[in-house]
């Protein structure tokens, strides 16, 4: 069975005598006109884990492309050398072969196969086998998935159908899969993303063990706790340069981000408390279960009442699992069978469609901007408008002239990064693409804005404006409901917080009362009174991994 | 949303293609490019075209519909029939006729939303079901037009030419009001301080006002611009307003790029696609009007494959079968080649069996090719 590499390096000698097992030497790489590397410098020793930060579009992304062969030997400059030989990748399979795994955030998984068979997909175990093919030894390959997961102490069964699986869970399977191949080098390109807390925890754990065994890391993230949680040295890039290189015990977030952005960035999280003005927004008993599941199946959302004020933040947290988007989904007309409960927006019962929920002032910013915000192939002004185009077209006819009108006003005041309003809006980077869906949101108007994980992805200098703007937002007396799961986000941004645990209210917290510590207990359902007899303690779908964590 | 991208490989290599076919059948026999033949080349392309118009508003925002084709027969034999033995008038019959299309396809539009079922497979039944009440109205006969050898406004669909000298003055005016809104779109584009080309618009407009003129002037050697070229010209015309200038066409834009983020933009997504498909069943009634008076009767095989020329003219036209892409210049030149190559085969006298085979290789390749180019462009 092939498993992750357990022979550690022998040494750091090698043909030239250079101590690293990956070095970039000044490596430039442009697309036509665009410089996106500008000579960059990197090297990695043998087990370290060498975190790589910087804004989107830094260049982390082509580095990470150029030094695995996606980007082929010749159209790059400069030299990629690995323990002092020089590589001359052409394609992705060379790399690998030379021992060099990536690990992307996109999932390649099969939700309708097994764990297992996920791991071995193309290389499953055979009997019989002549000439590469024969029966899949499914015995084998159960028993060998069962080992592989242990071994990475993955509290996950290899016969679960990953399509019953979360999705922080089907990340570790993926990481999983990648690391059943032989790697000395692995590169993670933001793992943790889709993860929760605990989850990032088993991650972080598994580098470790990895290094411990000595292969190199390099870990990508935006998310800096994992990165001095689990760095030997930072490498920071700025406008396709290297910066600088720190060593990850001398430094501070302060310094890192300074760097990245190449500013100080005062507080991070600059929220400024606005008046509070009337109930907006009014949730009582709210309970919700799936679309198209009996009546007596188990709610998704149970018994959820809370007020929001206009110029109010709610932050609302939660593990995965916890019903946070299916509650925001749900006030927006999307999704799930109401069993009980009111929702009211200034005392007029909500629409249950979206369409009208946004003509009465509710408009919902979702999670997964690609899936569910943007139509990727048509322009910015297209995108901009779509929300809009009703009060744009009062005949039926577009009134081009106010649409342009209408978005140009919010390029501008969203600080979108485009040549014009016919941009396509794929093209954009994650950060504009985000403002892009906010700017959507906010042309239409409204009195509550629903944003869930509204800087997911996003790099810090765009993070910052989206907090600029929701301060903004309550200024303007528009109420805001925010869903993060990064719990410093939601305690820097938030008036009142509000933890769902199981699709239950697990607590609501206000000023000195918020605490990491609360916040999380709450999350797991601990402090929770009204738990049902008999429901087992944190047994969420995203804590089911971890139970031996 | 108007995108005006440079021009590429994809804008010529249609009109490649239509230089080569047309040069082929020229070459196999000279009488392909008389008057007399594109004469009757635009009347046989009006019908096709029309009903890839109607597609274009169906395909648009992802869905497709395989019914067209049979429920064209149907509503060609219908009205045929209720002139022929129920003494109505032809316009009262034409539209009865369009009212009751447009119903049957609301409908079907309506079962997709709200049932939640693929337009393939509601609309297979549907042309199951078309083309066997189309038997039983025309009681498997052949239904003529119109009585006896006289006209109505049913037969002279592709009977009737416009007289040349109105036919020059349209032209004129027609090109003169395209320079018009040519010049206030470029006017306007640089005072919301979008990219310009004006000589590229200038292009484009002195081209298509060529190309009119050529028509017309070919045309009136023959016996003038037959009316149902003009029916398509109106026809191409409505079309590019909705899917343009409406708030529906982008609905239909939205909803075929991604139709979960159209959703939480609050676009009634569903009222649009029954939009669509009571617009298709005009669309349905028109092009079923046009191609059965240009047999003259209904008979049990009009409009039979209708429908698969007119998904392989939009799809040779540049329009995503994802939904999302395409426009109507595009899907004009693709009925366009469907129809030159029908004609042309027809010409020469090939037979049945081999018409049908080039047809399918024609559809495969455009396909083909159509993936190649978009392939190459996500990679440039």
């Amino acid at each position: 069975m092939t498993t992750a590499p357990s022979q550690p390096n022998k040494s750091a000698t090698s043909a030239d005598g250079s101590e690293y097992v990956l070095e970039a030497r000044n490596l430039i790489k442009r697309f036509g006109p665009v410089t996106a590397l500008r000579g960059v410098d990197f090297n990695l020793r043998p087990g370290e884990i060498h975190s790589l930060c910087g804004e989107n579009g830094a260049g982390k992304s082509t580095l990470i492309k150029t030094l695995s062969g996606v980007y082929p030997h010749g159209s790059y400059e400069g030299q990629i050398v690995m323990r002092g030989v020089v590589q001359e990748f052409t394609q992705i399979k060379e790399a690998e072969a030379a021992g060099l795994g990536v690990i992307h955030q996109e999932l390649a998984l099969v939700p309708e196969m097994t764990v297992a068979e996920n791991l071995f997909l193309g290389h499953e175990p055979l009997r019989f086998s002549i000439a590469g093919t024969g029966l899949v030894d499914h015995d084998r390959m159960y028993t060998e998935a069962h080992k592989l997961l242990e071994q990475f102490k993955l509290n996950i069964p290899a016969q679960a159908l990953v399509g019953s699986l979360g999705i922080g869970q089907r990340q570790l399977v993926e990481i999983a899969k990648a690391l059943r191949k032989e790697s000395r080098v692995l590169i993670l390109d933001e793992p943790s993303a889709a993860l929760t807390e605990q989850e990032v925890e088993v991650l972080l754990r598994i580098v470790r063990d990895l290094r411990a065994k000595g292969v190199s890391c390099i870990y990508i993230s935006h998310k800096l706790d994992e990165v001095f949680a689990i760095s030997d040295r930072i490498t920071i890039l700025r406008d396709g340069a290297t910066i600088t290189t720190l060593d990850a015990k001398q430094t501070s977030r302060e310094e890192v981000i300074a760097q990245m952005v190449g500013r100080e960035l005062g507080d991070l999280f600059p929220r400024k408390r606005s008046k509070v003005g009337e109930v907006v927004l009014d949730v009582a008993k709210l309970s919700v279960a799936d679309k198209d599941t009996d009546s007596d199946t188990k709610p998704r959302l149970a018994d959820i009442s809370f007020q929001l004020r206009q110029g109010e933040v709610l932050g609302i947290g939660g593990l995965m699992g916890a019903g946070r988007s299916e509650l925001l989904m749900h006030l927006f007309g999307m999704e799930g069978r109401r069993l009980q409960g009111n929702v009211s927006l200034s005392g007029q019962p909500l629409a249950t469609s979206p369409g009208a929920c946004i003509e009465q002032g509710l408009v919902l910013v979702t999670e997964d901007r690609k899936r569910f915000g943007l139509v990727l192939e048509q322009t910015v002004g297209f995108n901009l408008s779509l929300s809009s185009l009703k009060a744009l077209s009062p005949t039926g006819f577009v009134n081009k002239d106010d649409e342009a009108r209408a978005n140009d006003k919010y390029m501008q005041s969203m600080r979108i990064k485009a040549r014009n309003q016919e941009t396509v809006v794929g093209t954009l980077s994650g950060g504009n693409q985000q403002k892009v869906v906010l700017g959507k949101a906010l042309m239409t108007n409204p009195k509550v804005v629903l944003l869930d994980e509204p800087t997911r992805g996003i790099d810090v200098g765009a993070k910052r404006e989206i907090y600029e703007l929701i301060n903004q937002l309550t200024d303007d007396k528009v109420a805001v409901v925010l869903v993060s799961s990064e719990l410093p986000e939601l305690m820097g941004m938030s008036d009142r917080i509000m933890m769902l645990a199981e699709g239950r209210v697990g607590g609501t917290f206000e000023g000195d009362n918020i605490t990491q510590e609360a916040l999380l207990a709450a999350a797991m359902g601990q402090n929770h009174s009204e738990q049902p007899p008999g429901s087992p303690k944190n047994s969420t779908a995203a804590s089911a991994a971890l139970e031996d964590s | 949303m108007t995108q005006q991208p440079k021009v590429g490989l994809r804008d010529f290599s249609m009109l490649i293609a239509l230089v080569l076919i047309a040069t082929y059948f020229w070459w196999a026999n000279a009488a392909f490019l008389s008057a007399r033949n594109l004469s009757q080349l635009s009347i046989e392309l009006s019908a096709t075209a029309v009903l890839s118009l109607g597609m274009l508003l169906i395909i648009l925002p992802g869905h497709i519909d395989l019914s067209v084709g049979s429920g064209l027969g149907l509503a060609g034999g219908l009205a045929a029939v209720l002139i022929v033995q129920h003494g109505f008038s032809a316009p009262l019959a034409l539209l009865v006729t369009t009212l009751a299309t447009v119903a049957i396809y609301a409908a079907m539009g309506w079962i997709i939303v709200r049932e939640k079922i693929p337009a393939f497979i509601i609309t297979l039944g549907g042309l199951l079901v078309f083309k066997g009440v189309h038997w039983l109205v025309i009681q498997n006969k052949t239904i003529p037009v119109v009585e006896g050898s006289g006209s109505n406004l049913y037969s002279i669909l592709t009977t009737e030419y416009v007289p040349p000298v109105m036919s020059l003055v349209a032209a004129a005016i027609i090109a003169g009001l395209l320079g018009a809104s040519t010049w206030q779109n470029l006017r306007q584009r640089k005072a919301r301080g979008f990219e310009v080309d004006a000589e590229e618009s200038f292009l484009r407009w002195f081209l298509s006002s060529q190309i009119m003129l050529l028509f017309v002037l070919v045309m009136n050697q023959y016996r003038g611009v037959p009316l149902s070229a003009l029916v398509l010209g109106a026809t191409a015309f409505v079309v590019h307003i909705i899917s343009q200038h409406l708030r529906l066409g982008r609905y239909l834009y939205a909803i075929g790029g991604n139709d979960e983020a159209a959703k939480v933009s609050g676009i009634p997504t569903g009222k649009a696609v029954i939009c669509a498909f009571a617009i298709i069943g005009v669309i349905v009634a028109i092009s079923g009007f046009l191609q059965t008076a240009f047999a003259g009767a209904s008979t049990t095989t009009t409009g039979s494959l209708m429908e698969l020329d007119a998904i392989a003219a939009c799809v040779i036209g540049g329009t995503s079968l994802k939904g999302g892409r395409g426009d109507v210049v595009g899907v004009l030149f693709g009925a366009l080649i469907m129809s030159t190559l029908l004609n042309g085969m027809t010409l020469l006298a090939l037979s049945p069996e081999m018409k049908f085979i080039a047809r399918g290789v024609v559809l495969a390749l455009a396909v083909w090719m159509d993936i190649r180019l978009s392939r190459s462009a996500a990679r440039a």
